[in-house]
């Protein structure tokens, strides 16, 4: 009896699971397109251009400390890159959207299970951010066939650490506040974050 | 917040960022963008020298059967000083140092043309991004 009970809970926390999961990613994409509507509202706020602010790049990386699946960090990616193009992109935005996304992923994947405790979420979204703006520029001189675009990495790259760090700051207060729901208990974030 | 680490991370990246700088630098420094004076001898070639990055003064004899001409660089500038022809005209051309422009000593076929690297492109042409 004990055991059926037990069995009965254990499906019911699963089952609750990936009904939170699927609410869970949901939710995290709205809110990327939130954020990406909003961002391409604002003027280009640098004198680079082609430097934007990233937020969408927050939601990555509240999805990384938050989910404990990395595919599904991958899922939101490509959810938010698919249908922030439908929402008001064309194909250039979304060839460049795709390889810095992805670059910016794996790179953040990278950097937090190397630095596990030694990085904060700051160095993570930074190095993302940088390497967002990476991608970005070899799409571009793939596209346009010509390697020199790459002298334009050091502007977008101190751009991008800059509103990397800010980005980073934000998500820190964010997963911060989300760990004090019960579900997200066993959130991986650093200590000193729940501190 | 901040961690060590993080400063690490971030001054790291910062500094491979202009790891492309760095190799264009080094790849195309002969021939990024620049202008070169070409010292042609009887219509052969005798000496290139780089234009847009040269700084300060030099001088440079050029010796022939027919006579001599001393050429004279100042920054980014090139002009013939001193020759032994009958009417130097070449001396009167005085400093050039754009694309396209000439300086010529007949009696001794020598001849200093400036050159720009993309020639290809009109220099009178503003480039529209």
């Amino acid at each position: 009896m004990k055991k059926i009970l037990m069995l009965f809970q254990y499906t019911e926390v699963n089952q609750m699971n990936k009904t939170f999961r699927i609410v869970f990613i949901g939710l995290l994409v709205s809110q990327a397109l939130a954020l990406y509507t909003i961002e391409s509202m604002i003027p280009v706020p640098f004198i680079a251009p082609g430097a934007k602010l990233g937020l969408a790049n927050l939601i990555t990386v509240i999805a990384l400390y938050t989910l404990n699946s990395k595919k599904d960090v991958f899922l939101i990616i490509i959810l938010r890159l698919l249908l922030s193009t439908m929402f008001g992109g064309s194909l250039s935005t979304f060839m460049y959207g795709v390889a810095g996304a992805i670059l910016s992923y794996l790179v953040m994947i990278c950097v937090k299970e190397l630095g596990q405790d030694k990085v904060s979420i700051i160095g993570v979204s930074a190095s993302g951010a940088l390497f967002h703006n990476v991608g970005q520029l070899i799409v571009a001189s793939a596209i346009v066939q010509n390697i020199a675009i790459m002298l334009y990495l050091p502007i977008l790259s101190i751009a991008g650490v800059g509103t990397g760090i800010f980005v980073g700051i934000t998500a820190n207060f964010i997963v911060k506040h989300l760990s004090k729901l019960p579900y997200f208990r066993d959130v991986n974030i650093n200590e000193d974050v729940t501190k | 917040m901040f961690k060590k680490w993080d400063i690490i991370i971030i001054v790291l990246l910062i500094c491979l960022s202009f790891i492309p700088e760095l190799i264009f630098g080094v790849m195309m420094h002969k021939n990024y963008d620049g202008t070169y004076a070409e010292i042609t001898l009887d219509g052969k070639p005798y000496k290139k020298i780089l234009l847009s990055e040269h700084r300060g003064e030099e001088q440079i004899d050029v010796k022939t059967e027919y006579g001599y001409n001393v050429i004279e660089l100042k920054d980014a500038s090139i002009r013939i000083i001193d020759a032994d022809c009958r009417d130097a005209i070449c001396i009167k051309s005085g400093f050039i140092s754009k694309p396209g422009q000439l300086l010529v000593c007949l009696p001794h076929k020598l001849m200093v043309e400036i050159k720009s690297n993309n020639n290809e492109k009109n220099i009178d042409v503003i480039p529209v991004h």
